[in-house]
């Protein structure tokens, strides 16, 4: 018992050190500068996914700070963002954008990564009336709850896979059945949803729908399913680790479909590296891909930015990198139309925001999500192609059978 | 399709055993309900990876080296650390692991990032058929080398002398002690045996799913069923429990829907603990 209480005090005295180190670090900016809150995830299941936003928003502060900041009624302030480790957790994250308000005193706030997590944090936001940018949340949930503060530059989550489905019904000779398979996770739910009413509006009969579990690596039961069942079609949407569980075992249990397409991952790094070959004729849907070219507000284009991006942080930019961009240069803009830091009147800059980036344009409905749609994109030999509207490439399909390649 | 879906679970469920084989001999002889057992399985299945990225080991091969690192590691971290707080209550060797599984978690995080990896041999999803029943070999093989890993550990248990004195230990310290067992050294080699079970099960993990460093905390939760619902103080306990497991998320997930893998896993604990309290194959006190 001796050794055990000892090892407690030891606890007890490293935790006052680390939390002293902590609380003397915090509150040391100088006054020109305009302060910006997010609470995102370095660490747990969404951390790398959020590892994306952290880099994109590191590289959008110090691109506006080089270029000489923020400039407010003739005076330039510095962006400085405060980052907060929500470990991937939604009740955390609403409790660091509320210490964020009202301790680290931030003038804006960004939104975290994932829908789940920004409903929350939304929420907080409006209690205090701060308007807060978001570029990690699609779910209709966020938007459909009168919050005047709450801005995504993710396209609605039930639209995602419209192109898809409207790609798949114009094949010849016409699909007739699909597989719809969702994690349960809010943003999965949504996209799933809309999904179905649209394939359905299209003609195609939705003869497997169901969820799955995030936490899950085993896709056997369902796969064996959907092998009975024998769909033309079968849209995911879930995350990376499960499109590449997915994918793996499909062919594990010599599941071939004419058209496998997943929400998150073909367009991933990782995704490609972990399946190498077998990544090949996946479809994924984006609501951007980096062989656009836009011309931007941080960024002279899309193509500049993707090679600073590549230059920096060697890897390919994705959406979501892009979508973070975007959240900052709706910031930088509407902070410099409205003149004033005052949050009200930020609010309702951003709300008339009418703005070109590498990201496309940028333009928010009423209920404060971006006006968009999203592509369809393909891997072919290893490489992400935009495969429709006008894409790069065309779509192969049918999907040649695993045995066949 | 249902034998399909058997077969599927039966597949899982070795690999399911594996698992829980290390955690159910730590927690059988010493008593430690070890927390951090998620996270030596996530350490094995790194080495299996890079050894496979960087040396271009086959992970059936690297297997064996990976066991003997995770071997030492856990060996090390018996004799050095928990050793300290052994005769403590079960409450603060708990303390202590959940510690060891946070660190371990975020110290694979910082060096290795949260990066998706995946170890891609070329026979990685390749198949045969029998009939209309698909069977991957790479499940099969790790179907195989669990069943070989537990009869090793049978045989270290029961016919060596090492095994004698884990098994004395296990159920009278003091009697041990008296005929001459080093308890000290035998815990180590315990928990050593325990970690680099661990090990193995994160080489075969690797070989099928795509691993992170927070890939631990659900399979430590799925080991614990496993334990429970096999029962302590047989080796036998695991695999039973782990097939019992996998099959019955198998045919639960195609019945009920894939999104309750975990609600059946739990379900099926607790009615194995109203009902059959020490397991399915538990020996009673």
């Amino acid at each position: 018992m001796k050794a055990g209480s000892k090892i407690l005090k030891g606890l007890l005295v490293m935790g006052l050190v680390i939390g002293l180190v902590i609380s003397l670090n915090s509150g040391a900016y100088s006054k020109d500068v305009i302060k910006i809150g997010c609470a995102m995830s370095f660490t747990g299941k969404k951390s790398r996914t959020g590892k994306l936003y952290v880099d994109s928003l590191k590289l959008a502060e110090a691109t506006i700070n080089k270029a000489g900041g923020i400039k407010v009624g003739g005076k330039a302030y510095l962006v400085k963002i405060k980052f907060y480790d929500d470990k991937s957790n939604a009740a955390e994250s609403a409790k660091l954008i509320e210490k964020l308000i009202t301790e680290d005193k931030v003038n804006f706030l960004l939104g975290p990564y994932s829908s789940g997590i920004t409903i929350p944090d939304s929420i907080v936001a409006q209690r205090y009336r701060i308007p807060m940018v978001e570029g990690g949340g699609a779910s209709g949930k966020i938007f459909s709850r009168h919050n005047p503060y709450i801005f995504g530059t993710l396209p609605a989550a039930g639209q995602y896979f419209r192109t898809t489905l409207e790609m798949l019904a114009g094949f010849k000779p016409k699909p007739k059945k699909i597989a719809i398979i969702y994690g349960d996770d809010k943003f999965d739910i949504s996209v799933a949803k809309g999904a179905k009413k649209i394939a359905e509006g299209l003609g195609l009969k939705v003869v497997l729908y169901e969820k799955i579990s995030e936490s899950s690596a085993d896709f056997n039961t369902i796969l064996t399913k959907v092998k009975s069942l024998a769909p033309d079609a079968l849209l995911m949407a879930g995350h990376t680790e499960g499109g590449i569980n997915l994918i793996q075992q499909a062919k594990e249990l010599n599941v071939n479909l004419k058209m496998i397409s997943l929400t998150v991952g073909p367009s991933e790094a990782d995704f490609r590296k972990s399946l190498g070959k077998n990544a090949n004729y996946i479809f994924g849907v984006a609501s951007w891909s980096p062989q656009m070219n836009y011309k931007g507000y941080l960024f002279k284009n899309t193509q500049e930015f993707v090679k600073i991006f590549k230059a920096k942080y060697g890897y390919d930019p994705d959406y979501h990198n892009a979508s973070a961009i975007a959240e900052m240069a709706v910031l930088k803009n509407a902070i410099e139309r409205a003149g004033t830091l005052n949050p009200q009147k930020v609010r309702d800059a951003i709300a008339k925001t009418d703005l070109m980036t590498i990201y496309g344009p940028v333009k928010f409905n009423p209920n404060g999500q971006i006006k968009g749609s999203s592509v369809v994109l393909q891997i072919q030999g290893g490489q992400v192609y935009q495969v429709y509207p006008n894409g790069t490439k065309k779509p192969i399909y049918p999907m040649p059978a695993w045995k066949d390649r | 399709m249902l034998l399909q879906i058997i077969i599927n679970g039966i597949l899982k469920g070795g690999l399911y055993a594996l698992m829980a084989l290390g955690m159910s001999l730590i927690w059988g002889v010493m008593d430690i309900i070890n927390i951090a057992h998620g996270a030596f399985i996530m350490l094995g299945a790194y080495c299996t990876y890079w050894f496979f990225s960087l040396l271009g080991i086959d992970p059936f091969i690297s297997l064996f080296l990976s066991v003997a690192i995770l071997f030492v590691i856990g060996y090390a971290i018996q004799r050095y650390l928990i050793n300290l707080v052994i005769r403590a209550t079960i409450f603060i060797t708990l303390i202590l692991a959940f510690g060891i599984e946070i660190f371990i978690s975020n110290l694979a995080l910082v060096m290795w990032s949260a990066n998706v990896r995946m170890v891609q041999v070329p026979y990685g999803a390749s198949n045969f058929s029998i009939g209309s029943v698909t069977i991957p070999y790479a499940r099969l093989g790790a179907f195989i080398i669990a069943l070989i890993i537990a009869g090793i550990f049978y045989y270290i248990l029961n016919k060596t002398r090492l095994g004698r004195s884990i098994r004395a230990t296990s159920q009278d310290l003091d009697a041990a002690r008296l005929v001459g067992v080093d308890v000290a050294k035998t815990y180590s080699f315990t928990f050593g045996l325990g970690v680099g079970a661990a090990g193995a099960a994160g080489t075969l993990w690797a070989v099928l799913f795509p691993i992170n460093p927070m890939m631990g905390g659900v399979l430590t939760l799925k080991s614990f069923v496993v334990v429970i619902l096999g029962g302590l103080g047989t080796m036998f306990g695991p695999i039973v429990g782990g097939l019992t497991l996998g099959v019955a998320e198998a045919l639960g997930t195609n019945w009920f829907g894939a999104t309750y893998e975990n609600l059946i896993s739990f379900t099926i604990l607790v009615l194995v603990l109203i009902f059959l309290p020490k397991g399915i194959l538990g020996k009673s006190e």
